[in-house]
């Protein structure tokens, strides 16, 4: 009973650190899906992105994931807007909703996207590649607390609290959150909605290839181009799904379910990780059909 | 009711049949590697014809159909490496289960819109992986091999018997009376409802047939490869390449996804010799440029621009 | 045997406000029923709860006794009852006829032969008043037209009982004087009933033998179109409270 205990405590403490890295990997897509009103299906190949670009700054400058988080941030901020021009902007200009024809050309022409990534990434790197980068752990209790997961944990928690202070605080910030509400509003106001749109898209390819750098840590057999996509993409969807698109703190709420169901899930499942991998992307269904809205009010 | 005859039958659907009739009548004696890359080149053409009736007709995007392919497959391996059937038996058995899981999933997505089903779909197919590796009946993580024996000429005609139906049941869909409620719930599913479809219906049929030719298509194609390994079965690859083939062939259409199916597979064929992973980069930059800039794909642009060819093509 | 749709006592919520309190009226086949009230009063929802685009939270809806409340749009529209959009949602990749066609096929005399649903689909268009685009892409149909198109969809599916929200609504003079007219003129010849869901008075006072008047989701009214004119609660809805009054 007591080894139980020990086990759920370690379990429930490496769940909720996993969760905070996956909040903020989806915390990009939410902001995506927030400002376009349309998933960016090839959203697994920027996390990748961001991993990449960890792992050469640890290649070439010897840095940890945690210092390469700005540079990543910096650069994602670049790629989102290019991002905007290229796949959303004439889908987008000049209308009020996105309507079925053009979801359906963004959903198709980012999964294009995201095949292109993949396979260049492929043909380069045929093998995983990881960062070395191990500060070690504490013993509390029964409990093992590994410093990298805590750092990364701290880390996405206070990119997701800069991201929703940069909302609500400042003035492109409000005009960005304007935008996702009401596009004519907006214009009204003598926002350029051009301008806005690509800053919060580039503010969710920021955070998403931000998040990228900081999953390395939670990559013990590194960085594979082949499940990334397959794997973080769904699950950030779910996580949006759960805590509800739009809702800024729904990406922290969806992700620590998601790290819960995962970690303290397989201890019920007879230590099946995959099965309790399954359980938590099977949450979106019933969430879709009982709180379309999200968990959160 | 009208009578069928060759005239009322149309050119593209003459066309398909001529072409599917020429490939069956010199199969027997085709060199191997042509036959090979026929065969191949069936199998893609009946994937694309299967995610066709869901993705293309109704415009609900599925990003999970791999899940579809993959069961076929595990259905052949277990009918035919447990219960010891012959092949084509697997075939079926797989085609069905496919058929049995669409009906069940889809009663639950196809409630989801747009994105959303998008998001269900993808989602339900990494679930099915998942299990998949903990099924110790069917392999778990380390697949199934099968004793098959080499057997092209079978391939063949199985894969040529399954395209068939599909091009016929496409063409009987699309030149009906439920032609035309398909294409009013791809216009508009609620004001669709408002004149009388049953659109929910109709979605969940369509969906369960694009299950079962799906899973024929992959038992064939496992068949062919004598075994099946989950890694592979359910990479997101395969339901990239059949979304892929419609959009660039033309979505909804009789003729789009043989095209999208040629395109596709013989320049994945032609890129495969030049840089492996080479294939699928053109393949993603065809599907960017065809989305973002010809979203009616080939056969949809053809029949925009060239008013000769309306009559023609469908 | 004329069909009678009856609704009675019909609630709906959404969340925390109450769209429709307790409403009732009954509509029998071959008349005109004008419902009538200012903006946001109810009326649409009340006929999205008859056409099963919504359910009643509380009440009946009946079609000959027969409960329908909270059946699917489509069976609905089996049973004989069609609503038009308040804002036309023509089929946009389909052609008039096309369009017109989808509601033959699938409405209540549904045909499955195709040749049949087109020369239904064709002989409607003109009834309405659109022969000669029949080929023409609905996308390229004015706002007019596309009224006019949903009107004649329908009429295809063969209801017997039309719900049609705001069809004279945004018209120039002329063009309302017309469309009074066609309606009037195929609800006497097909004699179909109509629940007609108006904010232009005048259009409905012509077109109604009945006129049920809603003010924030409850009935405060209903006559003939001369006794609701002339009824205080009425002018008080419409005109605010000080009209009933005389000057200072």
């Amino acid at each position: 009973m007591a080894d139980f205990v020990a086990l759920f405590l370690t379990d429930l403490v490496l769940g909720l650190l996993l969760g905070c890295v996956l909040a903020v990997i989806a915390h990009g897509l939410n902001i995506i899906w927030g400002v376009a009103k349309v998933v960016n299906v090839a959203h697994g190949e920027f996390i990748m992105l961001g991993a990449y670009g960890a792992y050469f700054l640890y290649l070439y400058g010897g840095f940890n994931p945690l210092l390469s988080v700005p540079i990543d941030a910096a650069i994602g901020l670049v790629v989102g807007m290019g991002f905007y021009f290229g796949f959303l902007y004439r889908e987008l200009r000049g209308k009020e909703s996105m309507g079925l024809q053009s979801e359906l050309v963004t959903l198709v022409s980012t999964f294009g996207l995201s095949l292109v990534i993949v396979n260049i990434a492929q043909s380069i790197w045929e093998h995983p590649v990881g960062i070395l980068w191990s500060p070690g752990a504490a013993q509390v209790g029964p409990v093992p607390v590994p410093f990298g997961g805590l750092y990364v944990a701290v880390v996405s928690v206070a990119l997701i609290a800069l991201t929703d202070l940069f909302l609500t605080r400042t003035y492109l910030g409000n005009a960005i959150r304007a935008y996702t509400q009401d596009i004519p509003a907006t214009q009204l106001m003598g926002i350029n909605p051009t301008v806005v749109a690509a800053v919060g898209i580039g503010m969710g390819f920021s955070v998403t290839m931000a998040g990228g750098a900081l999953l390395t840590v939670w990559l013990p057999t590194g960085i594979d181009p082949t499940k990334i996509g397959i794997l973080y993409a769904p699950i950030s969807f779910v996580i949006v799904v759960l805590g509800g698109p739009g809702k800024m703190w729904g990406s922290l709420v969806g992700g620590l379910t998601i790290g819960l169901i995962i970690n303290v899930g397989q201890l019920f499942l007879g230590g099946s990780i995959a099965l309790a991998t399954a359980v938590a992307v099977l949450t979106l269904i019933p969430i879709l059909l009982f709180r379309p809205e999200g968990i959160l009010r | 009711m009208r009578r069928l005859s060759l005239r009322t039958l149309g050119p593209t659907l003459l066309g398909i049949l001529a072409f599917l009739g020429v490939l069956a009548a010199i199969a027997g004696r085709m060199p191997l590697v042509l036959l090979t890359l026929v065969i191949n080149l069936l199998i893609f053409a009946a994937l694309a014809y299967s995610i066709n009736f869901i993705t293309g007709l109704t415009g609900y995007v599925s990003f999970g159909h791999v899940l579809f392919m993959a069961v076929g497959g595990y259905g052949l391996a277990y009918g035919v490496g447990t219960l010891h059937w012959h092949p084509v038996a697997g075939v079926a058995l797989g085609a069905l289960v496919s058929l049995a899981l669409a009906l069940g999933i889809g009663a639950v997505t196809l409630r989801f819109r747009g994105v959303y089903f998008a998001i269900a779909s993808q989602v339900t197919a990494l679930a099915g992986f998942y299990i998949v590796l903990e099924v110790q009946e069917l392999g778990g993580g380390q697949g199934i091999v099968l004793n098959v024996g080499f057997e092209p000429i079978a391939w063949f005609y199985t894969i040529w018997v399954i395209l068939a139906i599909e091009v016929g049941i496409t063409y009987w869909i699309t030149h009906g009376r439920l032609g035309y409620g398909i294409r009013s719930i791809r216009a508009d599913e609620d004001a669709a409802k408002t004149v009388g479809v049953h659109a929910a219906a109709l979605k969940l049929v369509l969906f369960a047939i694009s299950g079962l030719f799906a899973g024929a298509a992959g038992g064939v194609y496992y068949w062919q490869g004598s075994g099946i390994f989950p890694n592979e079965a359910f990479s997101l690859t395969f339901s990239l390449i059949m979304l892929a083939m419609i959009v660039i062939g033309g979505m909804g259409t009789l003729l789009g996804p043989l095209f999208g199916a040629v395109a596709v597979y013989l320049s994945s064929q032609y890129f495969l010799t030049v840089l492996i992973g080479f294939e699928f980069v053109i393949i993603g930059v065809l599907v960017v440029v065809i989305a973002l800039f010809l979203p009616e794909g080939i056969v949809g642009t053809l029949r925009k621009y060239v008013p000769e060819l309306r009559g023609l093509i469908e | 045997m004329k069909r009678t749709l009856a609704v009675s006592n019909v609630h709906k919520s959404f969340g925390g406000v109450r769209a429709v309190r307790g409403v009732s009226l009954a509509l029998e086949e071959g008349h005109v029923l004008g419902l009538i009230g200012p903006n946001g009063s109810g009326k649409t929802t009340l006929l999205n709860l008859i056409a099963g685009v919504a359910k009643p939270s509380k009440g009946e809806i009946t079609l000959d006794g027969r409960r329908i409340d909270g059946l699917a749009p489509h069976r609905i529209v089996a049973a004989g009852i069609a609503k038009t959009h308040q804002i036309p949602r023509p089929f946009l990749s389909m052609t008039g006829r096309e369009n017109v066609a989808v509601a033959a096929l699938y409405g209540s005399n549904k045909t499955r032969d195709l040749p049949e649903a087109m020369e239904t689909a064709g002989r409607v268009l003109g009834l309405v008043g659109l022969a000669g685009k029949e080929d023409v892409a609905s996308s390229n149909l004015t706002v007019q037209q596309r009224k006019r198109l949903e009107f004649a969809r329908v009429l295809a599916t063969g209801a017997r009982i039309l719900l049609l929200d705001e069809i004279f609504a945004g018209l120039s003079p002329d063009e309302l004087r017309d469309a009074v007219a066609l309606f009037a003129r195929l609800q006497g010849e097909l004699g179909f009933g109509a629940l007609v869901v108006e904010h232009v008075m005048r259009a409905v006072l012509t077109v109604s033998q009945h006129v049920v008047v809603m003010e924030e989701g409850s009935k405060i009214a209903e006559g003939t179109p001369q006794e609701v004119v002339q009824n205080p609660a009425v002018i008080e809805a419409y005109l605010g409270p000080e009209a009933g009054r005389a000057p200072p």
